[in-house]
């Protein structure tokens, strides 16, 4: 068969460069952001189409049977801005309208561990997110939001723990034990050093943090996400897509050996582990790649690390539409951008979602732009049919061609990050950060001969833009935030703040202790990030670069 | 001459540094020499590093909203080390309503998402060595006209508008016949095609009748061209070639000029045109 077939394609091939003569292609060559080459067409003989069926190993075609034609994907808006009760307010918003899970953004400060009233928070306060510097303010937070009935994922790395611990003591408030709480905590400082930047401290203790968390949660938390190994950030920072699912899977590698080396077993944390993808603007190399992925987390799991599991083997992910691919040049048009990176994240079955605002090239989203961005998934949801059967593109000759040659050149990146021995390794000799940077500068250049069109940025532009209505953080929040915060100091018991910090640097010396229940006696005590921080970057120093 | 020599610094706590990177990469490959100070820098590292690197300029980067608070911090810095003379740009997610107030504290220019590495080159060369910045052109030599038949337009130019033909010539090189009609300092210039492959067929067939290019007269087109072609600006013709009377000339795409063909010529010395 496949020889017949193979005639009959040159037979035809032949014909087609008879008319390519006379009508020639618009490039000299097509091909996808991974440099993959993108052939006239694909037929039965460009792929494995052995594909396996859904809820089966090795979940090319998606890690439930049913998928969404049983429960559609978690709508799940990132949002966060200003002070905790101007956000809660929003949260609370987002939940009439039909969200269907929270998604906390918090601002630099936080997501450094320095308090509102630190030097180096100046003029950052409130910016990004919410400003949270003790629990108080993340009891304003999530005020009669109930949360065993509402999963909340919190964008949060260096102080993961810290974060994790004012959600537990929150839920203790609301009566909601440990046990019941569902969400995720993104907890993955390895893409820190590579892409996103918010790093505290060097890898070795921030490793502990993230097995300490590990071991607490299986234990006391068995349904929340311990930790969303995020590509995300690293297609942000200029990475293409073959890159950014091969970092991701690498630095998911690093996790497991690190648990495993503290002496866990890999089917207590493996079935906790998430990750969180980019949906970017090539379509179908989109949809490949978050097939390829599952397929080949699935096969690392059950044959590298012989978990027994099938929940072990399951690659569960949530999805952003890209951010850098927004246009600040007529905003709008990223609104039908967003729609079609929604609609590859779907086709490629993702676990949840949230689609970006066609304001964020400009600013935060304004409240109007944030409802569209989240009526854009419903559309998909409701109205497209695209969720009414399973992996409706499994079996296209195109969409399962770029599957295999996309998980083909992931596994080649792996081989290179395993010869120097490991993510950890490769990212502390910059392999990594040089990988990517390269990427976006040659993007850059692409764009800016026009090799690349960007529709209203290189081309199709317009004499006099527009300028749309923006969110804006109010100036006056940084002083409210350092006032109430020098309140909750006032009010709170200090000697309990310092007897429960004193007993936090004593574990952090012992490298057997797990921190987790440390942090949480501190945080209950009103002990405020910064505090805690510090007391930490006293004893694990800081992270300043390789 | 020395290099130009920049520092890119991020301030604040912000991460997003791929900005920051391509364009400190791109100013290199423009031939500046780039100091990065890498992230979360506070305004005195900034001021402090930009004196003892002896940079010509420093450039900001903040995608996290703080730009207000922390830019203008640079520039009080530098001033206070009695170094305000140090031109600070900025980049970043900076809202177009946030940059009056930024230019008015002193910053020189924000290049805002999706500003190009060359635009922002071509600034920083003519802001630090301005006696490398090209002089205005002194006139325009001439307006091209495309038009079917010579004799047919002659009727309206000298007829109706009233000008005079100074002479008709043909260039068999480009397959063109031109009639020239002065006008004040400057001509017009008919362009009638010789034959199909005359490249002013190919402009009637495509668009019609109309206005073709415009010739501005330069006095350095040799040093001109090869600036241009430093800064990526795409040009028809990367060297002088002859053009009528002696003049040598050269054309500049035009996508590079709004949708106009520029002609630069240059006349032969104690030549009119």
């Amino acid at each position: 068969m496949p020889e017949k077939h193979e005639s009959e394609k040159t037979k035809w091939i032949k014909d087609v460069e008879k008319t390519l003569k006379r009508f020639p292609e618009r490039k000299e060559t097509f091909h996808t952001s991974s440099e993959i080459t993108v052939d006239y067409l694909y037929g039965t003989e460009d792929a494995n189409y052995n594909l396996g069926y859904p809820g089966q190993y090795p979940y090319l075609r998606g890690i439930q049977p049913t998928m969404y034609r049983s429960r559609l994907w978690t709508m799940r808006q990132y949002a966060g801005f200003g002070s905790a009760s101007e956000t809660n307010k929003r949260f609370r918003y987002l939940l009439e309208q039909g969200q269907t899970g929270l998604s906390v953004a918090f601002d630099l400060p936080t997501q450094i561990g320095y308090d509102s009233d630190d030097v180096m928070s100046e003029g950052e306060v409130g910016k990004v997110g919410v400003a949270i510097d003790t629990l108080a303010d993340m009891e304003n937070l999530l005020d009669q939001i109930p949360l065993d009935k509402v999963s909340t994922s919190m964008t949060i790395n260096a102080p993961a723990a810290i974060l994790l611990c004012m959600y537990i003591a929150v839920g203790e408030k609301q009566g909601v034990s440990s046990e019941k709480l569902t969400g995720t905590i993104q907890n993955d400082i390895l893409k820190e050093y590579i892409a996103r930047g918010t790093y505290i401290f060097p890898p070795k203790p921030s490793m502990r943090l993230i097995t300490d968390i590990f071991a607490y949660c299986q234990e006391h938390l068995p349904k929340f996400n311990t930790i969303s190994i995020s590509g995300y950030h690293i297609r942000e920072a200029g990475s293409n897509a073959v890159q950014e699912a091969a970092f991701t899977i690498a630095n998911g590698m690093a996790y497991v050996d690190a648990a495993i080396a503290s002496g866990l077993d890999v089917d207590t944390f493996a079935p906790r582990l998430a990750f969180f993808f980019n949906a970017h603007n090539n379509f179908f190399e989109e949809i490949a790649k978050f097939r390829a992925a599952r397929r080949i987390w699935a096969k690392i799991m059950k044959e590298h690390y012989e978990a027994k599991e099938p929940k072990s083997w399951k690659l569960r992910f949530h999805t952003q539409t890209g951010g850098s691919t927004l246009t600040a040049q007529q905003p709008d048009n990223n609104i039908v951008r967003v729609t079609m990176q929604a609609l590859a994240a779907v086709l490629g079955g993702t676990q949840s979602l949230h689609t970006n605002s066609r304001d964020e090239a400009l600013s935060l989203p304004t409240e109007e732009s944030a409802r569209i961005a989240l009526r854009t998934q419903q559309i998909i949801a409701h109205e497209s049919g695209v969720a009414d059967t399973v992996d409706p593109l499994g079996g296209s000759y195109y969409v399962e061609a770029l599957t295999d040659e996309l998980e083909a050149k992931v596994m080649d990146y792996l081989e290179r990050i395993k010869e120097f021995g490991g993510a950890v390794q490769a990212i502390e000799e910059g392999y990594m950060q040089r990988e990517i940077h390269h990427n976006a500068y040659e993007t850059q250049k692409r764009i800016e001969s026009e090799e690349e069109i960007i529709v209203g940025l290189n081309q199709f532009k317009l004499e006099e833009e527009v300028n749309p209505d923006l969110l804006k953080v109010d100036e006056a929040l940084e002083k409210a935030q350092i006032n109430n915060l020098h309140k909750v100091r006032k009010k709170r018991n200090q000697e309990a703040v310092d007897q429960k910090l004193e007993a936090l640097r004593r574990v952090a010396i012992d490298e057997e202790a797990n921190l987790i229940p440390y942090i949480l006696d501190a945080v209950k005590a009103y002990a405020s990030i910064g505090e805690i921080c510090n007391v930490l970057r006293d004893e694990f120093g800081e992270y300043t670069g390789f | 001459m020395r290099k130009i020599r920049i520092l890119i610094a991020k301030p604040g706590l912000d991460g997003h540094d791929r900005g920051a990177l391509v364009i400190a990469q791109a100013m290199r490959d423009h031939g500046m020499e780039v100091i990065y100070t890498g992230l979360r820098q506070s305004p005195v590292q900034i001021a402090t590093a930009a004196i003892q690197e002896d940079v010509d300029v420093v450039g900001l980067s903040s995608l996290s909203g703080a730009h207000n608070t922390l830019f203008p911090k640079v520039i009080e810095e530098l001033e206070k080390r009695n170094a305000g003379d140090i031109p600070v740009i900025g980049g970043g997610v900076i809202p177009n309503e946030d940059i009056p107030f930024l230019l008015e504290k002193g910053i020189k220019r924000i290049f805002t998402s999706g500003s190009s590495t060359e635009e922002m080159a071509v600034y920083l060369k003519n802001l630090l060595r301005p006696e490398e910045a090209p002089v205005p052109p002194k006139r325009i030599a001439h307006i091209g006209i495309a038009v079917h038949q010579i004799k047919d337009a002659l009727q309206f130019f000298t007829e109706t508008i009233g000008l005079e033909v100074e002479a008709i010539e043909e260039v068999e090189s480009e397959g063109v016949k031109i009639a020239f009609l002065k006008i004040g300092e400057t001509r017009i210039e008919l362009l009638e095609p010789l034959h199909d492959q005359s490249p002013i067929k190919g402009f009637l067939t495509k668009r019609g009748e109309g206005v073709h290019h415009i010739a501005f007269e330069v006095e350095d087109l040799a040093v001109r061209l090869s600036r241009l072609k430093e800064q990526g600006i795409r040009l028809i013709n990367e060297e002088p070639k002859q053009g009528a009377n002696d003049s040598q000339i050269a054309f500049i795409h035009p996508k590079e000029a709004h949708g106009v063909l520029v002609e630069l010529c240059e006349q032969a010395k104690g030549s009119d045109e």
